[in-house]
């Protein structure tokens, strides 16, 4: 399946197995379920063959009930009637096991599938969305409302559908004894069904009331425990006790009034009134001498059948409803649009390096600016230092050089020619960014220094970690080059992370790189690393470095000072030192 | 559900005796016994009305079949089986009600409980339990406690049924009943192996989802930085790998869960077709009636359900036991601060002496040997030393959070121990290295550290700083939401807001550990305009981390393994050319401005 977006462009295709429609969940849903067609049908048969089966039972002892009290009862024929019964049952075990599995083998694959449509969707999507997007969020979609819809089918449609067969079957079966006997478990469908959904209507806020009171009480707790330094420095614990207090109170009166409602839960008193009426129907049946006591006894004992719907409902229904919620947010997700072009047929050349933004305004929407009024001039092989206040703006503006973002007013020129006129993927193979957050994989440092050029020999690696200061440590790990890094394996400083990054962009050898310098070092060893390993990625490119260090920013060819998404200073430091006097500030000791 | 729970539960090692355990949860108990007394009685009549509903069907039957049917015998039988249904139905619903309210009452009561343990728990406490485990003692530990009371009553209620009917069937004929009862142990042994086969499974399938769950979470995190470097495709085939063990991993365990209630089924029918054959030989001769064979069908059924629960039951048991242990565990442990007296201090001036000082953490570990401390009131002390020196411990100790072993600490003269703690802590500023913020806004949390100050005071304090010109970097100004510990704001915000909340607290004593997070030069001058005018004001106990700190402060202390190995102020130390000048030179002099301008030998452009 490829990724459409509204203009049929998008930045990464994939082709998979098959395409579904996303206009709705429901759609969306079906159409990935038509392609498990065959286990469909497993289930189904195994769902309406089990509550058929279920019904031989009571109707066969029935029957032998009749042959028992009849005059001259012959074992033989009873025996038969067990056989029936005995080799039904076993037929039903294995028929029941079909439906069983068979919605489960449905909702692993439709997890499988739906998890698979939606990373190719992710991957396609453009780097501004990833930049909007919050993480956790994704992993939320990805895990948690994925998993929703597998429960949808199993448990979910599996006990729905099974049980609404066993709803059909004292229809189907009342009648076979005598018409009229169709009335108890026609009435019982119909009440069954009206006071569901209202019990569903009533329940619904209340279970919502009981997760938020929860999570309140929860999160508070989290935090308290977390900052109990905090609390007891403030002498707060008092206070803290008496919030989690009143929040348990609010969970136990919404448990409480939760477990109202469910005590009240009617369809079981429908059931209890549907046995005697039924009962009471077919003895009246039997004293007028339409029906037998044989008879009286089956349609009694498929009337108990009506149970199992009854007890099943809630928790069923309430899968259901949690499975269309999830499918709902992942379509949402899904359907989110893509805004940038890729400019197939644009400009695409060797970058020297020349960066121009002319008059720029810049926000997420249109009526809040992050930037305005941005004018820079920067010549190829210069370094920029970019500093200011969090919040400034620093982030957003070098975001504008790579395209991840578009400007609203203005223009960012690269090499002249501005970038929404570059063939996309040219402008981006030459420009690298460092984030703050430096993400590396689960895999050895070799891996990560080459996740940019897969096909880097080990001496291009070692080359590369060298220029980034970052040989010396990575020698003093036993495996060296082939240690694993992450959860599984040996954790990183911010200082050596950084490094490694460096090093991956050496390896890629961008003609402008944007570092954000966020790390900061205890000793001076290690600093004197940080600071060569700047100075030398600077080296030959044109780089723009958000920075808190004074020494990059001293030694910077043009400094970059941001307020509140303006720039209100620009020049060499010498320059900035005579202009400017929270500039000169910083310099002060 | 009965049978499937239980399966991923872990081990746990008891420490309380059976004894004191069921004392400890009597107590709770107690408090309930009305309601317990109510659920009680509504489980009985529910497990004889259960019992009662297939004997008096039955016994109906036998009437219907060997008398004529009158009308009056129709109403009677309907009527009784009417009444039957509704008295469960109401029965039910009493036990519900009542059920709910104990079992929410009994986590409320214990959570509460818990949560004031804690809470009033000295650091060296939480030092052991992190905070994850407190929570999830206070949380899932009580629920999981409060199902175990549902289980209970579940499952004594299908017991007391199962009795009931058992008693009748052997009344009735000894032989079909025995013939019933073999069934149980046959039933229960099958379902003690599909357990045990499924516990094997959903284990493994647990550690298998763990490792597929972290590399999806890997893959979709790397998206991004993957896209960075076009490596999208590489990235795909990760994500696709984990994709398909966890579908294998699944179908696995799909497959084993779904065999088991069919197979039961399977064996409940058989059973019940050897009982039609054997039972019509039965009525052949005269042994039982046909109403009585009905019996012995019907309740087959109800004999299935009670293996199936109690088969889980006794695993239940016991990871509700461990829940409720760690429960009363976390609220019967000991408090190792505590207070000899009462003394609540109006205006300390923050004069502390330390005097022959023994701490540690923990018994093998010395921390503070033979320490001894005089500092004034109103001085600023700077604390440097390597890792491990025991620079922390000194603030820990003053500030009560931790109990030392020997000699004394004095607070203007007075026995540290000898003062309220509350009001002696409300004395003092304590911020940590890395601060820590409660979600809500800037106001709320600077508010924090005077709760009796109002919008107007923090307003004052809070445009001392720079003009308030840090107020304009947030999007709300005051009214800032910082989001779950802070996490909406920069690091140096985070440390303004904190030294804010000292500053609002006007304490006699301050004590800080420095952040030796990069913080942007502009918000650095805002931290030192705010922590000079807390330090004006304060005796201040300062682990140093910023060159600008050990050079205002009054005295540096220089520790070494608990010791003080040199003291001054910079320019003396700087002078003497020991061990502070070797400190300084490994981790304060690379702050300074001297190798600002040094750094020009790396410029080769």
């Amino acid at each position: 399946m490829t990724s459409q977006t509204s203009e049929g462009i998008s930045e990464f295709s994939f082709e998979t197995k098959y395409t579904t429609n996303q206009k709705t969940p429901l759609l969306w849903i079906l159409s990935h379920t038509i392609h498990q067609w065959p286990y469909i049908l497993m289930a189904l048969f195994g769902a309406m063959s089990n509550a058929t089966l279920a019904s031989i039972v009571p109707i066969f002892i029935g029957r032998a009930y009749n042959e028992i009290t009849s005059i001259n009862p012959s074992l033989a024929i009873i025996g038969q009637f067990a056989l029936v019964i005995g080799i039904s049952q076993a037929l039903r075990g294995v028929l029941q096991f079909c439906r069983n599995f068979g919605f489960e083998i449905i909702a692993q694959q439709i997890e499988r599938y739906v998890r698979q449509e939606l990373y190719v969707n992710l991957l396609g999507k453009s780097m501004t969305f990833h930049n909007l997007q919050s993480v956790g969020e994704l992993m939320a979609r990805a895990t948690n409302d994925v998993r929703e819809v597998n429960y949808m089918f199993s448990p979910g449609f599996n006990l729905v559908i099974g049980s609404l067969n066993f709803l059909l079957i004292p229809l189907i079966v009342g009648p076979t004894y005598h018409i009229a006997l169709i009335a108890t478990p026609a009435a019982f469908i119909i009440l069954y069904s009206l006071t569901l959904w209202h019990y569903l209507n009533i329940l619904n806020p209340i279970t919502s009331q009981v997760r938020e009171s929860f999570g309140n009480l929860n999160s508070r707790l989290a935090e308290a425990i977390d900052g109990i330094e905090v609390v007891k420095g403030n002498a707060q614990e008092d206070s803290e006790i008496e919030r989690f207090r009143e929040n348990a109170i609010e969970y136990r009166d919404a448990s409480i009034k939760q477990g109202d409602v469910e005590s009240r839960f009617l369809p079981l008193l429908l059931l209890g009134i549907t046995m005697a009426a039924g009962l009471g129907h077919a003895l009246i049946l039997l004293q007028q001498g339409f029906i037998n006591v044989g008879d009286v006894i089956a349609y009694f004992g498929t009337l108990s059948l009506l149970g199992f719907p009854t007890f099943v409902s809630l928790f069923a229904y309430s899968q259901i409803s949690l499975g269309f919620a999830g499918a709902r947010r992942i379509l949402e997700l899904m359907n989110t649009e893509n805004k940038l072009d890729q400019n197939i047929e644009g400009f695409a050349q060797p970058i020297l390096g020349a960066i121009e933004f002319n008059d720029v305004v810049f926000g997420y929407n249109s009526d809040e600016p992050i930037l305005k009024n941005i004018n820079i001039s920067i010549e190829p092989g210069q370094t920029v230092a970019i500093v200011g206040q969090t919040g400034s703006g620093k982030t957003s503006l070098v975001k504008l050089i790579n395209r991840t973002f578009d400007v609203q007013k203005g223009e960012v020129l690269v090499d002249g020619v501005d970038v929404r006129d570059w063939y996309l993927e040219s402008l981006r193979n030459q420009i690298s960014i460092i984030e703050q957050d430096v993400f590396l994989f689960s895999r050895s440092i070799a891996d990560n220094i080459a996740f940019g050029k897969q096909d880097a020999t080990r001496k291009e690696v070692i080359q590369a970690a060298k220029e980034a200061q970052a040989h010396e440590f990575i020698l003093s790990f036993e495996n060296g080059y082939d240690t694993v890094i992450g959860e599984r394996g040996v954790t990183l400083s911010g200082g050596q992370r950084q490094r490694l990054a460096l090093a991956r962009a050496f390896l890629t050898s961008p003609k402008i790189l944007v570092l954000d310098d966020s790390t900061s070092a205890i000793d001076s060893e290690t600093e004197d690393h940080i600071q060569q390993a700047i100075f030398r990625a600077a080296e030959g490119r044109t780089t723009l470095i958000i920075t808190h260090r004074l020494s990059q920013i001293r030694w910077a060819n043009l400094i970059v000072v941001m307020r509140q998404g303006e720039i209100v200073a620009v020049g060499s430091h010498e320059e900035l030192m005579q202009v400017s006097k929270s500039y000169q500030k910083i310099f002060s000791e | 559900m009965g049978f499937f729970s239980g399966l991923a539960a872990e081990k746990y090692d008891r420490q309380y005796s059976d004894k004191r355990l069921l004392k400890r949860i009597l107590d709770y108990f107690k408090t309930q016994s009305k309601r317990l007394f109510i659920v009680g009685i509504t489980i009985v009549l529910i497990s004889v009305i259960e019992a009662a509903m297939p004997i008096v069907v039955s016994r109906g039957l036998d009437k219907v079949t060997q008398q004529i049917i009158s009308s009056s015998l129709i109403l009677t039988l309907t009527g009784i089986v009417l009444g039957l249904g509704i008295f469960s139905w109401l029965a039910n619903f009493l036990r519900r009600r009542y059920s709910a309210r104990t079992i929410a009452d009994l986590i409320r009561q214990l959570a509460t409980d818990a949560f004031q343990a804690s809470v009033h728990q000295d650091m060296s406490f939480h030092d052991s339990f992190s905070s994850g485990k407190i929570v999830s003692r206070i949380t899932s530990d009580t629920r999981e406690f409060g199902q175990l009371i549902t289980l209970s009553t579940d499952v004594l209620m299908q017991t007391i049924t199962s009795i009931i009917l058992s008693v009748v069937l052997i009344r009735t004929e000894w032989r079909m009943a025995l013939a019933v009862f073999l069934l149980v142990p046959l039933l229960f042994f099958l379902v003690m192996q599909y357990r045990h086969a499924a516990r094997e499974i959903t284990r493994d399938g647990m550690r298998a989802m763990a490792n597929v769950n972290a590399t999806i979470k890997e893959t979709v995190s790397g998206i991004a930085i993957a896209k960075n470097f076009r490596q999208e495709e590489a990235i795909y085939e990760e994500f696709q790998e984990a994709n398909q063990t966890s579908f294998k991993v699944n179908i696995k365990r799909g497959f084993i869960l779904s065999i088991v209630f069919p197979t039961l089924r399977a064996i409940a029918g058989i059973a019940t077709a050897l009982l039609v054959y054997f039972g019509a030989i039965s009525i052949l001769e005269g042994f039982v009636t046909a109403g009585a064979w009905y019996l012995f069908l019907t309740t087959v059924d109800r004999f299935l359900h009670p293996v199936m629960s109690v088969s889980s039951f006794f695993t239940q048991v016991q990871t509700g036991l461990s829940a409720a242990e760690r429960i009363f565990a976390l609220i019967d442990s000991e408090h190792s601060v505590e207070q000899k007296g009462a003394v609540y201090p109006k205006n300390l001036d923050g004069q502390i002496d330390m005097i022959s000082v023994e701490f540690s953490y923990t018994p093998d570990e010395k921390v503070l040997n033979n320490f001894s401390l005089h500092i004034d009131p109103g001085e600023t002390l700077a604390l440097v030393g390597h890792t491990g020196a025991g620079k922390t411990s000194i603030g820990r100790l003053i500030a009560r959070f931790y109990e030392f072993q020997g000699g004394k600490i004095l607070i203007d003269n007075e026995d540290i121990r000898n003062y309220d703690l509350i009001s002696l802590r409300r004395q003092m500023g304590i911020v940590p290295q890395v601060p820590f913020l409660f979600s809500g806004t800037i106001e709320e949390n600077i508010h924090y550290g005077c709760p009796i100050c109002d919008q107007d005071e923090i307003l004052k304090i809070a445009n001392q700083i720079g003009e308030g010109e840090w107020l304009e970097t947030l999007p709300n100004g005051l009214d800032t939401e910082v989001g779950e510990r802070g996490s909406q704001l920069s690091m140096g915000q985070k440390q303004l807001v904190a030294l804010m909340r000292v500053l609002i607290q006007k304490p006699s004593i301050f004590i800080l550990d420095e952040a030796t997070a990069s913080i942007d030069p502009f918000t650095e001058k805002q931290i030192q305009t705010a922590l000079d005018l807390i330090l004006s004001e304060t005796t201040s106990i300062l682990i140093a981390h910023r060159l600008s700190t050990v050079r205002s402060s009054d005295r540096i202390l220089v520790m070494r393994q608990g010791e003080i190995i040199e003291e001054g102020n910079h320019e003396q130390l700087t002078a003497q050319g020991e061990h502070y000048a070797e400190l300084y030179n490994t981790y304060f002099r690379h702050q300074s401005l001297e190798y600002v301008e040094e750094a020009k030998k790396y410029v080769k452009k």
